[in-house]
């Protein structure tokens, strides 16, 4: 009879343990809403396969660069919209600078329209792959498309574009990241 | 001719089919994968990234692809998650063993407890004793049963 006790003692403690855990690990409502604030805060990990070849991207990796995160996904119509001015904007940053870099965040995508959609808008700069979508809740990604400025020093700075971004917009964040 | 004819329309139809014996089944795929933005079956979704799925499943199944070949591409492009069951291997297999584990557990805890209070019974009756009643009480029973007999 103590042993059947003990077991459901356990029992109950495990799943109050689980319960804490759950709670403890809650992602909250991601930076997205701490930049729109106005605040810098430090750039939530991102470590994910490429979406083309084999390998993995960190963020951390890019430390000492402006990266501008652009979170994106096939089938969805901004994207497609803002596609060739980030494709542009890259371009044009990358040629004058070696310390901005372009960072597309392919997410909840299946790979082969994913792939047809970087030939498509002729997208050059690198591409990590998120298929379930994990990094949204830190990042506070809500809908696609996303962009997000990280400083040289690891830190996300305003402003953080929802929607189809313009050339005009992303200019402005790399200078913004730069200055920061 | 009319013949000849015939039999070779009949060979190119049946052509794509024999060289498709595996191929896959929308109908089945769509109850084993989930779309993963919605978390429902894809039978059951008709979000736009579940709409690609299927289109996707088309695709492959309209390339002789088998069930198994269309699943095994879906889990290796978004892994275990985009199954609608647990796999039976694995870390999966928990899943599978748990709930069976707990009613093994709750019918042992049940047949231990049962036979437990079975022997306490058993105990308690052997261990009450007819209580012997005093001599003076015995005798004013006897008495009032007489009256009664009386």
């Amino acid at each position: 009879m103590r042993a059947l006790r003990a077991v459901a003692v356990v029992s109950v403690l495990a799943l109050l343990g689980l319960l804490v855990w759950d709670l403890a690990h809650q992602n909250g409502p991601g930076i997205a809403v701490k930049v729109d604030q106005g605040k810098i805060v430090p750039a939530p990990k991102l470590d994910l396969p490429l979406l083309t070849g084999a390998g993995r991207l960190t963020l951390a990796s890019l430390r000492g660069k402006v990266v501008v995160v652009n979170f994106w996904q096939s089938s969805c119509y901004p994207c497609k919209l803002e596609a060739r001015d980030v494709a542009a904007a890259s371009r044009a940053w990358t040629a004058k600078r070696s310390d901005v870099v372009f960072l597309g965040v392919n997410a909840q995508d299946l790979k082969g329209p994913a792939h047809a959609y970087l030939k498509r808008y002729d997208v050059t700069y690198t591409n990590v792959r998120d298929a379930l979508g994990s990094t949204w809740p830190k990042w506070g990604v809500t809908a696609v498309p996303e962009t997000f400025f990280v400083d040289r020093r690891g830190r996300v700075v305003p402003p953080h574009i929802t929607g189809q971004a313009s050339r005009a917009q992303i200019d402005d964040g790399i200078r913004r990241a730069l200055r920061s | 001719m009319r013949l000849a004819l015939a039999a070779l329309a009949a060979l190119v139809l049946a052509a794509p089919a024999a060289a498709c014996k595996q191929q896959g089944s929308q109908a089945y795929l769509e109850t084993r994968l989930v779309c993963i933005t919605c978390h429902t079956t894809l039978d059951e979704s008709d979000s736009p990234f579940a709409v690609e799925m299927k289109q996707e499943i088309a695709r492959q199944i309209k390339a002789c692809r088998s069930n198994s070949q269309i699943i095994d591409s879906m889990v290796a492009q978004f892994g275990p998650a985009v199954l609608s069951t647990p796999q039976t291997h694995g870390f999966d297999l928990i899943a599978w063993v748990l709930p069976l584990g707990g009613i093994l557990l709750g019918a042992a805890a049940l047949a231990f407890g049962a036979r437990r209070w079975q022997a306490v019974r058993a105990t308690a009756s052997d261990d009450s004793p007819q209580s012997p009643l005093e001599p003076e009480d015995e005798r004013r029973v006897d008495e009032e049963l007489q009256k009664f007999d009386a």
